[in-house]
C-alpha cells in the first residue's frame, strides 16, 4: 500500500494540479498550450512503447498521428461536426491504424533495425506527399488544409480541455496495464536480450508486431486529440519534423519509463512556443531546430536514460544503499 | 518514342546523382554498420557552398572542389567527434546522425536564408543538341560521365589497392583486421570521409542541374538514397548502382505523368522488393539482429 502511494502519489498530485488549471488561470492561452501537450504526451508515450520497450527506432511515427488527425478531421468536416462523425471517424482511424501498422511491421520488423528506421521514414514521407496531393483534394483540401467543426458539446475551451485530459489519463492507465502484462514483460525481455527471448521459444517478431500495433493505435488517438484541440488539420501533421519532435520528447523524458513522455512533451511544446514568440523579435530564435539537433546528440552521449530515467535510477540507488 | 528516350535520359541523369549518394551510404554501412542519417545534410552543404563559390568566382572546378571539401571536413569532424562514440550502439547511431542532420539543415539557413538560391550552369557546359526528337544537354552528359568515373574509381580502389583490401576484409571481420595490426579506426575515418566527399560532390553537381538549391533538398535526396540502398541491398556497390538507375528512371517517368507521386511509386517498389527479397536485390542474407 505504501509502495503504491509512493509510486502514484506524485502522479495524482500532478493530475489534480493540471485539472485545476482552468479554474485557477481561466481558459485561453495556457489551456490551449496544455491541450497540445496532452496530445503530444500521449504521442510520446506511444513512441516510448516502441523505442523503450522493443528497442526499435522509427522516423515516421507521424504516419499514425497524422492519420488520426486527418481521418477524424475529414469525418467531422463532412458530417458538419456531429458526434456521430467523431465516433465513426475515430473507429475508421483506429481500423486504418491497425492495418497500416501490420503492413509496416510485415515488411520491416523481420529485418535489421536500421531498415526499420529507413522504411518508416519513407512511408511517413509518402503520407505527407499524399495528404498534400491535388488528387485527394476533394477529401483533404490538399495543401490548404481544412478547418474542422466540432460537436456542440466540444465547442467550448473547458470541455475540450477536460475531454483531452480524460482521454490522456485513460490511455496512460491502459498503456501501464499493457506494459505490466505478460506480453509487456516479454517485450522488455526482447529489449534487454533478444536472443534469449528467442531461445525461450517466443516469436520475437510477433511480440514486436503487437507492440507496434498498440503504439500505432495510441499515436492515432493522440492525433485525434490534436485535431480536436486545433480544430484544423493540414499536411504538417504528417511532416517528418513531427516524427522527429516526438522522438526527442521521448528521449528527453527517458526511454522505457512511459511517464517520461509527459515531461518531454511539456518541455518541447513550451520550448517551441517560446522560441517562436522570441523569433518575432530576434529572428535567430527561428532556427531553434539547431538546438533540438544538439539535444539529440547530448542526450545519447551524456544522458541516455533521459530526465525521468536518471531520476528513477538515482532514487533506486539511494534506497538500495539505505536498505 | 521521343518522349520515352527523353525520359530515359533524364532518368539516367537522376540515377547518376543518386548513385553518388547511395555509394557513400553503402560504403559506410558496409564497413562500419552505420547508416548515416546525416548524409543528406552533407549533400546540402556541398550544394550550397558550390553554388555560392560559383556565383562569386565563376570557377566551376573550384566550386566542385569546395563543395566536396566542405563535406569531407564535416564528415571527418562528425565521424571522429560524434559517431565514433556510438559504434556498437545502433539506436545511438540513428539518433546522433539524425541530430546532426537537423543541425546541418538548419545551420545552412543562417548564412544563406530559408528561401531557395538559384544556381547557374557554367557556360562551357550549357550547350545542347537535338538528336532525333531528344534534346541532349551537355551538363547532363557531364553528370553521367562524373558518376561513371566515380563508379570505376571506387571499384578500382576496392579491388586493386591496399586500402580497398583492408576495407573488404573489414566488412567481414573488423576485429581480425585490427588484430593484424591495422588501425581500423583510421580506415573508418578515411571511408567516412570518402562517402562524405561523394555526397558533397553530388550536391555540388545537383545545384546547376536542379536550377536552385533549397533547404529541403537534403532531406528529399536522402529519402531517395535510402530507398535505393534498401532496394539495391545495403553494403553492395553494384546494388547501389543498379538501384540508382531503377529509381532514377522510375522517378523521371512517374513525375512526367503524375507530378507529385514519384515518392509513392518509389516506396511501393521498395515494399515489393522487401517482400520478395528482404536483403535487397544485391544484398547478402543476414538474420535480424
Amino acid at each position: 500500500m505504501t509502495r503504491h502511494t509512493r509510486q502514484f502519489g506524485p502522479l495524482l498530485l500532478i493530475l489534480v494540479v493540471v485539472a485545476l488549471v482552468p479554474v485557477l488561470f481561466g481558459v485561453g492561452g495556457i489551456t490551449n498550450l496544455l491541450e497540445q501537450v496532452f496530445a503530444f504526451a500521449l504521442f510520446a508515450m506511444s513512441y516510448d512503447l516502441l523505442i523503450g520497450y522493443t528497442g526499435v527506432v522509427s522516423f515516421g511515427h507521424a504516419v499514425f498521428f497524422g492519420t488520426g488527425a486527418y481521418v477524424v478531421g475529414i469525418f467531422l468536416a463532412h458530417s458538419g461536426g456531429s458526434s456521430g462523425g467523431l465516433l465513426v471517424g475515430t473507429c475508421v482511424a483506429l481500423g486504418m491504424s491497425i492495418l497500416l501498422s501490420l503492413l509496416i511491421a510485415s515488411i520491416s520488423l523481420r529485418i535489421r533495425t536500421v531498415y526499420f528506421a529507413m522504411i518508416t521514414l519513407a512511408v511517413g514521407q509518402t503520407f505527407y506527399v499524399l495528404s498534400g496531393s491535388q488528387m485527394l483534394q476533394p477529401l483533404t483540401n490538399a495543401d490548404d488544409g481544412m478547418t474542422v467543426p466540432l460537436p456542440v458539446w466540444l465547442t467550448h475551451d473547458r470541455p475540450v480541455y477536460y475531454f483531452s485530459l480524460a482521454v490522456l489519463v485513460l490511455c496512460l492507465v491502459l498503456l501501464r496495464l499493457f506494459v505490466r502484462s505478460p506480453v509487456g514483460l516479454v517485450l522488455q525481455g526482447i529489449r534487454e536480450n533478444e536472443g534469449r527471448v528467442l531461445t525461450l521459444g517466443h516469436s520475437v517478431y510477433r511480440f514486436k508486431s503487437i507492440a507496434f500495433v498498440i503504439s500505432g493505435l495510441m499515436a492515432t488517438v493522440a492525433g485525434i486529440l490534436y485535431v480536436i484541440a486545433q480544430t484544423f488539420v493540414s499536411t504538417g501533421v504528417y511532416d517528418v519534423s513531427i516524427s522527429l519532435d516526438v522522438l526527442l520528447m521521448t528521449i528527453i523524458g527517458g526511454i522505457g519509463t512511459l511517464y517520461g513522455g509527459l515531461l518531454g512533451a511539456l518541455i518541447i511544446i513550451v520550448a517551441q512556443t517560446e522560441f517562436t514568440n522570441l523569433a518575432g523579435t530576434y529572428p535567430i530564435f527561428g532556427r531553434y531546430t539547431i538546438l533540438f539537433g544538439v539535444l539529440y546528440i547530448v542526450i545519447v552521449r551524456f544522458m541516455p536514460r533521459g530526465i525521468v530515467g536518471t531520476i528513477l535510477e538515482s532514487i533506486k540507488r539511494r534506497s538500495g544503499q539505505e536498505g | 518514342m521521343g518522349i520515352f528516350l527523353t525520359l530515359a535520359l533524364n532518368g539516367i541523369v537522376n540515377g547518376s546523382l543518386y548513385f553518388l549518394m547511395a555509394a557513400g551510404l553503402t560504403l559506410i554501412f558496409g564497413l562500419m554498420r552505420v547508416v548515416n542519417f546525416a548524409h543528406g545534410g552533407l549533400y546540402q552543404w556541398g550544394a550550397y557552398l558550390a553554388t555560392f563559390v560559383f556565383a562569386t568566382t565563376d570557377n566551376f572546378v573550384l566550386a566542385l572542389a569546395v563543395g566536396m571539401l566542405i563535406a569531407i571536413i564535416l564528415g571527418i569532424v562528425m565521424e571522429r567527434g560524434l559517431i565514433s562514440f556510438v559504434y556498437h550502439n545502433e539506436n545511438g547511431q540513428l539518433l546522433v546522425t539524425m541530430g546532426i542532420m537537423l543541425i546541418l539543415t538548419e545551420l545552412i539557413k543562417v548564412p544563406f536564408g530559408p528561401s531557395e538560391l538559384s544556381s547557374n550552369t557554367p557556360t562551357d557546359l550549357s550547350n545542347s543538341w537535338l538528336v532525333g526528337q531528344v534534346v541532349i544537354v551537355q551538363y547532363q552528359l557531364f553528370m553521367i560521365g562524373a558518376s561513371i568515373v566515380v563508379f570505376i574509381l571506387l571499384l578500382w580502389i576496392l579491388h586493386k589497392t591496399r586500402l580497398g583490401m583492408i576495407v573488404r576484409a573489414g566488412v567481414y571481420n573488423p576485429e581480425l583486421v585490427e588484430a593484424c595490426g591495422i588501425a581500423i579506426g583510421r580506415v573508418f575515418t578515411i571511408v567516412f570521409a570518402l562517402g562524405a566527399g561523394l555526397a558533397g560532390l553530388a550536391g555540388a553537381l545537383a545545384g546547376p542541374y536542379l536550377g536552385a538549391v533549397t533547404p529541403t533538398m537534403g532531406f528529399d535526396m536522402q529519402l531517395s538514397a535510402f530507398i535505393i540502398v534498401v532496394v539495391g541491398g545495403l553494403g553492395s556497390l553494384t546494388g547501389s548502382f543498379i538501384g540508382s538507375m531503377i529509381i532514377g528512371i522510375l522517378t523521371a517517368v512517374v513525375s512526367f505523368y503524375f507530378s507529385s507521386l514519384a515518392v509513392l511509386v518509389n516506396v511501393v517498389v521498395m515494399v515489393i522488393v522487401l517482400l520478395i527479397r528482404p536483403q535487397g536485390l544485391f544484398g547478402e542474407r543476414e538474420s535480424a539482429t
